[in-house]
């Protein structure tokens, strides 16, 4: 291909500014907000620049978010439930993903199908008989309950990424550990699992955050200040009266991390993401 | 005229007043005048129904059950005779083979009486002289090849406008200025208040094709419409093959239906007798010839049992067992029991009213006293604000479910569609068209600019949905606290007000979700595709700037094609995130049917506490991606290309 003239460069670089214009105006127009200590309310006047610029409104999120919890509070809240679910569907799906890579099996396609209709369920189509069934254990409006329930939104999704990371790892290497009399069991712990490790950690980020930034089940569900999340707080401030500085402040703190995360590891997200169908 | 003539005969009634056309029905209109007027519509109805049969019976079969076309051609209203005479006008026009002979000037005669019929059907006019001009396009012509081509169409059209002129009673005392008379009528009774209360969106001509008549309930003995607009979508390639004239049609009377603002579900009788024709041709190739190709498979190599048998290897069972134990024992706890308890609530009529009965077993007990047949199901309204009082749960049966599929929630599952539809391909348009700048060798700053482009990604969709809601909200947001400060001079500035209501109006609320759904979704495929991208090996670009092909070209056969399996699992996963579209309609608060499967249920378990109906939407939801995966497994099995196994 010829090398760009001056004029194309210049039109490539107008045409992706316009695009990053696109991006980035929606995210001002939130980040303003934060960093502007005169806003009492809802914004009333336009401004593309904070009126009194100013970290109040984070300095006010990370002591009281919330009626009853700190910003700490809230994110233990999130990582119990989030994290919990992440955990288990690991814990108990690990070796069930394992199988699916592995051995053959009758039932195996229609597993291997119940576990991709799992992944593409939307998750309110799990969450009005969970709503029901949970009540009835008594659990629904405790952390555990709300643990449950995104447990039951992320495990396919999770068990169907392992699978992805155990094919991965060449059946060879196993079959070499056998040669030195591992039973499949060793050769499991010692050969493939250390070796996909990185892989599922992904996915059990990736199933961390759907329960991570998971609020309108949430709300459904619990019923005391004290069991609220972290994504819950920050719907929950949207139409309250509260300063919509608070709002755009808890909102930008909590995506941070996860920006931060994506923005490290977008290669293996993406990877994640797809499903193992294609190397990113 | 032709109302007329068999009504003569009666005795004459006195005049009944002229109503505006929002009145209700008459109901006390003289009982054998009535009678003969339906007849005669009737007739006319059955007349168009034998003449599509002569060209095709099953699209003639599709068209007498057509709901909405027997609903219209067998009351008192227009369409019945100007359906009948625009059928024949086509037909006698493709039969004619456009030479000058009785066909054509019955189609041109056939197309003046539609004129005088209603103006509307008009539509198949102009979409007989594209095809005209089409077929007969002088491909190297000069002068005189230009005027012999557009001769015989001019002659034909005059034609039938003469015949027009000739058979409207009512342009009789003053041709012209009854004629402008009457355009302009229809032209200002768009902007009316009729029309405009009604808020119908754009694409409401695709919702009234996707069901069957909502209302007179228990009349009609079939009500199929909706599938025969999703047979007549698999059989369009089909029809295009045998015969463009009829595909033109649906094309210009969809693509004007969408345009003209007023939206009655009337007009849809313009679209029947092609949605019949593709629906026939869809039948037969999507349904039919399968049906006979598995038939004969089965006649001739019988089950094959040495394979299942392979499959079913028992040794391999008790290896897998223990590994797959603890996954499973969790799974059926948490998603495949709450499925099936969810399928069991969806056959109730479960709400918060009723919820004590309901969690102490009262889902279980009724759905086995009704399957037993032990009680007779009640009737539920899914979408009905009112529920019932009464604290016991109540057998339903699969009325609900039923309800749903036959059209009570067509408005939504069209919306679905198109939004699924419309938003991915707005991201990959964005997504690739990027992923090609950034793949153009010799671009400076490209880590800076994809590092800019992948925030949306990386940013949780809920935050995404409220920045856009930041900027969307009608009070508060910034776009019109912008706009407003613009128009201040000018408080309550009719823009303004409109642009402020958009969360009503469908087709603002549809533009404001597909910029805020494009945001969100345009990173991920802008990077699936500059990974695929960086797989197609640069010497196929040599070899077609050697052949002289420009920019587009190369494009469109080659970066295209070979980028496009590898942009499959993004474009499909965007699909099902847009399919399941939650937090953005949550946050932007968009009202029916501007919203998705999965909202609704949110809703109405909410809000509403209808538990039953939002697992009936749920259930609808998971029975649709059955199909959808069970089709996309045989279609990807059948490109080779990806694999979900």
């Amino acid at each position: 291909m010829r090398k760009l003239t001056l004029r194309e460069q210049l039109a490539y670089q107008f045409a992706l500014a316009l695009v990053a214009l696109f991006v980035l105006v929606p995210i001002w127009g939130m980040a303003r907000l934060a960093f502007d200590e005169a806003l009492k309310g809802a914004p009333v006047t336009f401004r593309l620049w904070p009126e009194e610029f100013s970290f109040t409104a984070f300095q006010k999120v990370w002591k009281s978010p919330s009626q009853s919890l700190s910003f700490l509070g809230l994110l233990k809240n999130s990582l119990v439930v989030a994290g919990g679910a992440a955990v288990t569907s690991v814990v108990f799906g690990a070796s069930m993903a394992y199988a699916f890579a592995r051995f053959r099996f009758p039932g195996r396609q229609v597993g291997l199908f119940g576990l991709l209709l799992g992944t593409l369920l939307p998750q309110v189509a799990l969450m009005t008989p969970l709503y029901v069934l949970l009540t009835i254990l008594g659990i629904r409006a405790s952390l555990l309950g709300l643990m449950i329930v995104y447990t039951a939104f992320c495990m396919p999704f999770c068990i169907w990424n392992m699978r992805a990371a155990f094919q991965a790892v060449p059946e060879e290497l196993e079959e070499a550990a056998f040669l030195e009399g591992a039973t499949p069991s060793i050769a499991f712990w010692r050969v493939t699992l250390p070796l996909a490790l990185p892989s599922i950690a992904v996915a059990a980020l990736m199933a961390f955050l759907i329960g991570y930034t998971e609020f309108a089940i949430g709300w459904l569900f619990v019923e005391r200040g004290e069991n609220v999340t972290l994504a819950m707080a920050v719907s929950g401030m949207l139409g309250h009266g509260q300063a919509w500085s608070s709002l755009a402040a808890l909102a930008l703190l909590m995506s941070l991390p996860v920006v931060l995360a994506f923005l490290l590891l977008r290669r293996y997200l993406m990877r994640g993401l797809l499903m193992g169908t294609i190397e990113g | 005229m032709v109302y007329g003539l068999p009504l003569a005969r009666l005795p004459q009634v006195d005049e009944i007043p002229d109503r505006p056309t929002t009145a209700g029905p008459a109901s006390s209109l003289p009982q054998p005048h009535l009678q003969v007027a339906r007849t005669t519509a009737a007739v006319s109805g059955a007349l168009e129904v034998l003449a599509l049969a002569l060209v095709s019976p099953l699209a003639g079969l599709f068209l007498a059950i057509h709901t909405f076309t027997i609903k219209y051609t067998s009351q008192v209203m227009l369409e019945a005779l100007p359906a009948l005479t625009s059928v024949v006008a086509v037909l006698a026009y493709d039969h004619s083979q456009r030479r000058w002979n009785g066909w054509l000037l019955l189609s041109a005669v056939a197309l003046g009486l539609t004129a005088s019929g209603k103006y509307i059907f008009c539509l198949i006019g102009v979409a007989i002289v594209i095809h005209w001009l089409w077929q007969t396009f002088p491909r190297n012509g000069r002068g005189a090849a230009w005027l012999r081509w557009l001769e015989p169409v001019v002659i034909w059209g005059i034609l039938a406008l003469g015949v027009f002129l000739a058979t409207d009673p009512y342009l009789w005392p003053a041709p012209v200025e009854r004629l402008r008379e009457s355009i302009f009528f229809h032209g200002q009774y768009t902007q009316s208040d009729a029309v405009q209360r009604a808020g119908l969106p754009t694409w409401q001509p695709l919702a009234w094709l996707a069901q069957s008549v909502p209302w007179h309930s228990g009349v009609f003995v079939v009500s199929l419409d909706g599938l025969m607009t999703l047979l007549a979508i698999l059989g369009l390639k089909q029809l295009w093959q045998r015969n463009r004239l009829y595909v033109i049609w649906l094309a210009v009377g969809l693509g004007f239906l969408f345009v003209w603002p007023t939206k009655w579900p009337q007009y849809i009788l313009v679209l029947s007798v092609p949605v019949s024709l593709a629906a026939a041709e869809g039948f037969k190739a999507r349904v039919w010839e399968p049906l006979v190709r598995w038939a004969r498979r089965l006649r001739t190599e019988g089950l094959r049992s040495d394979r299942l048998r392979a499959r079913l290897m028992p040794r391999s069972v008790w290896r897998a067992l223990p590994w797959l134990l603890p996954g499973v024992i969790v799974l059926l706890l948490i998603a495949f029991y709450p499925l099936l308890y969810q399928a069991g609530m969806a056959l109730t009529d479960f709400n918060t009213v009723s919820i004590k009965d309901g969690i102490n077993g009262g889902i279980w007990r009724e759905v086995r006293d009704g399957l037993t047949a032990q009680v007779e199901p009640v009737d539920v309204d899914i979408f009905s604000f009112g529920r019932s009082t009464s604290r016991e749960v109540h057998y339903a049966g699969i009325g609900p479910l039923l309800q749903f599929f036959t059209g009570a929630g067509a408005d939504l599952l069209v919306f679905e569609v198109l939004w699924t539809v419309l938003s991915v391909g707005l991201q990959a348009t964005l997504g690739v068209a990027v992923a090609l700048m950034l793949h153009r060798r010799g671009v400076r700053f490209k880590g800076w600019w994809q590092t800019i482009f992948i925030l949306p990604w990386a940013i949780p969709e809920f935050v995404g949905a409220l920045i856009w809601m930041l900027i969307a909200d009608p009070t508060y947001g910034w776009f019109f606290l912008g706009t407003r400060a613009s128009f201040s001079q000018t408080p309550g500035h009719p823009l303004a007000q409109t642009l402020s209501l958009w969360q009503q109006n469908p087709n603002l609320a549809l533009i404001v979700l597909l910029l805020a759904g494009t945001w969100l979704g345009f990173p991920l495929i802008m990077l699936a595709a500059s990974a695929g991208l960086k797989m197609i090996p640069s010497e196929v670009y040599d070899a077609a700037a050697m052949d002289g092909a420009n920019v587009w070209q190369r494009f469109r056969t080659l970066t295209w094609p070979l980028l496009l399996p590898l942009l499959a699992p993004a474009l499909i996963i965007r699909g099902i995130s847009a399919f399941n579209q939650f937090y953005l309609f949550y946050v932007l608060q968009t009202v029916w049917p501007v919203t998705t499967l999965a909202s609704v249920s949110y809703f109405i378990f909410d809000s509403a506490g209808k538990y039953a109906t939002s697992a009936v939407i749920n259930l609808f939801t998971v029975i649709l991606l059955v199909t959808l995966l069970l089709w996309f497994n045989r279609w990807s099995k059948a490109g080779e290309g990806v694999t979900y196994a």
